[in-house]
């Protein structure tokens, strides 16, 4: 038993079986979006859902009401992609003709695939390094990197990984270098590309595949760390440990300084909606920019907080330092805050009123209580 | 073969708008009619391809259509030649000429 979907082509009404309807509702959406900037776009449309609605006719007769899924696609693939002719003469002279195999035509615009060739591991990195136009490492950098010191950006990747569609073609790998991404067509196959993946139960493979990987790498990283430090602690002295000494407390003054200006910097975000006297561009969104901040600092505090860490497994290093930092930490922490309230009226405001919300929660909830 | 198809796909794509103001001249057809014509030849097209095209040959004042009614459904768009669409054509068929007449002299 199947589902049956009522529409209308062209003024006729016709049934179909519901995921030819799907099929067919995605041909004509795609078609539309080709002929975006077709001046024709109208009336193409009308005679495309004529011709369907003629096709559909023939397969219907007296004791079958219905277009089955099955024709649905024949008509689709009798149909063929549909092609601006415009762009067509605009590509085929600027771009000396792609791949005439297929006969769709992109827009000459970017667009983001995932390129397996090269790839390290799924291509994100090299589709966005062609689609930003620079060279891959630098990509792959900053993605470890921002991994590294802001956890958000693995997640990240798996999205990317999810939306990005494989450029299996060469006309893709052509547009790998352009082409339209819209908000619909996105979420659409992000959804089709999740369930592939999903269907295969490829995920498991190329999870224990990923996660042996950074097994590997992390293996490498500490064992890197050891020689590195072995290496090192013959030349730690006592100078050195003056220095180590000083250190912990420049560390801390920093952390501290950088810990209260992401603070105050999220509170004037929120509150004056900028940072520091920057007033922001306003189509920004408050959450964005607040996310752009907590990653900037983390990625700031990040190696303080490695090398400290770098420190400890050293030897040379007294666990007391630890303690020691983190009491600085809290002591300039706290001096700076009572700082910026007392010269800040801005800082004072918001903290006034914090405090002023907490009380009446908290008085709410007591006397609920009682 | 195959590979020689696909390289010579340009060229068939550059030539379907001089077939069609062909076709269309010789009498009205309906794209059903064009596409018959067509399927058996180099130009085999699907209606994907082919509306478009002449949607933009109607916005360059080449071709024009009128209605008919048809004894199966709703009427149906014949498509014929306009004097535009003429000058065109004989243009087209000129420049044709004079290109088979450079390939003769490069030899075979």
């Amino acid at each position: 038993m199947q589902k049956v979907v009522s529409i209308s082509l062209n003024g006729n009404s016709y049934q179909l079986e519901e995921p030819g309807y799907e099929q067919l509702r995605a041909y004509l959406e795609r078609a539309e979006s080709r002929l975006k900037d077709s001046p024709d776009r109208a009336e193409v449309m009308a005679d495309l859902e004529q011709a369907v609605s003629e096709k559909c006719r023939t397969t219907l007769g007296p004791h079958k009401t219905v277009v089955s899924t099955l024709e649905v696609e024949r008509i689709i693939s009798e149909m063929g992609p549909v092609e601006s002719a415009d762009e067509k003469s605009a590509h085929a002279d600027t771009e000396g003709g792609s791949s005439g195999a297929t006969y769709s035509a992109w827009p000459p615009r970017k667009r983001l695939f995932r390129i397996r060739e090269g790839a390290m591991w799924a291509g994100v990195c090299n589709g966005i390094a062609a689609y930003l136009n620079v060279d891959v490492t630098w990509v792959r950098i900053a993605f470890v990197l921002l991994t590294l010191f802001t956890g958000v950006w693995f997640f990240v990747y798996l999205v990317l990984l999810f939306v990005m569609p494989v450029a299996n073609t060469a006309e893709d790998r052509a547009a790998a270098f352009g082409m339209p991404f819209n908000t619909e067509e996105l979420i659409s196959r992000a959804k089709k590309n999740f369930e592939e993946f999903n269907q295969q139960f490829k995920w498991r493979r190329e999870w224990r595949r990923q996660q042996r990987h950074w097994h590997r790498q992390f293996r490498q990283m500490n064992e890197q760390l050891r020689v590195a430090t072995a290496q090192a602690a013959p030349a730690m002295n006592q100078t050195a440990r003056a220095v180590g000494g000083l250190f912990v407390v420049v560390a801390a003054l920093f952390s501290a300084v950088i810990a209260v200006a992401l603070v105050l910097a999220l509170i004037s975000l929120f509150t004056q909606h900028s940072i520091f006297g920057w007033l922001l561009p306003f189509d920004i969104p408050l959450w964005v920019v607040a996310l752009v901040l907590v990653a900037l600092y983390l990625a700031i505090s990040a190696p303080l907080r490695m090398i400290r860490y770098g420190g400890h497994q050293q030897g040379g290093y007294h666990p007391g330092w630890g303690a020691l930092h983190g009491l600085m930490w809290i002591g300039f922490t706290v001096l700076m805050f009572w700082g910026a309230y007392t010269f800040f009226p801005g800082v004072r405001e918001v903290v006034d009123q914090l405090m002023w919300a907490a009380n009446l929660t908290v008085t709410t909830i007591s006397e609920t209580i009682v | 073969m195959d590979n020689i198809t696909e390289k010579l796909a340009p060229i068939r794509k550059g030539l379907l708008e001089f077939v069609i103001l062909k076709i269309v001249s010789a009498d009205k057809v309906y794209v059903a009619d064009m596409l018959k014509l067509l399927g058996p030849t180099e130009f085999a097209t699907q209606e994907g391809t082919l509306y478009p095209l002449l949607s933009k040959l109607r916005r360059e004042e080449l071709v024009d259509y009128e209605w008919q009614e048809s004894d199966a459904g709703p009427p149906r768009k014949y498509y014929k030649l306009t004097p535009k669409g003429r000058t065109q054509l004989s243009t087209l068929n000129d420049y044709w000429k004079d290109l088979n007449r450079t390939l003769a002299e490069f030899g075979n």
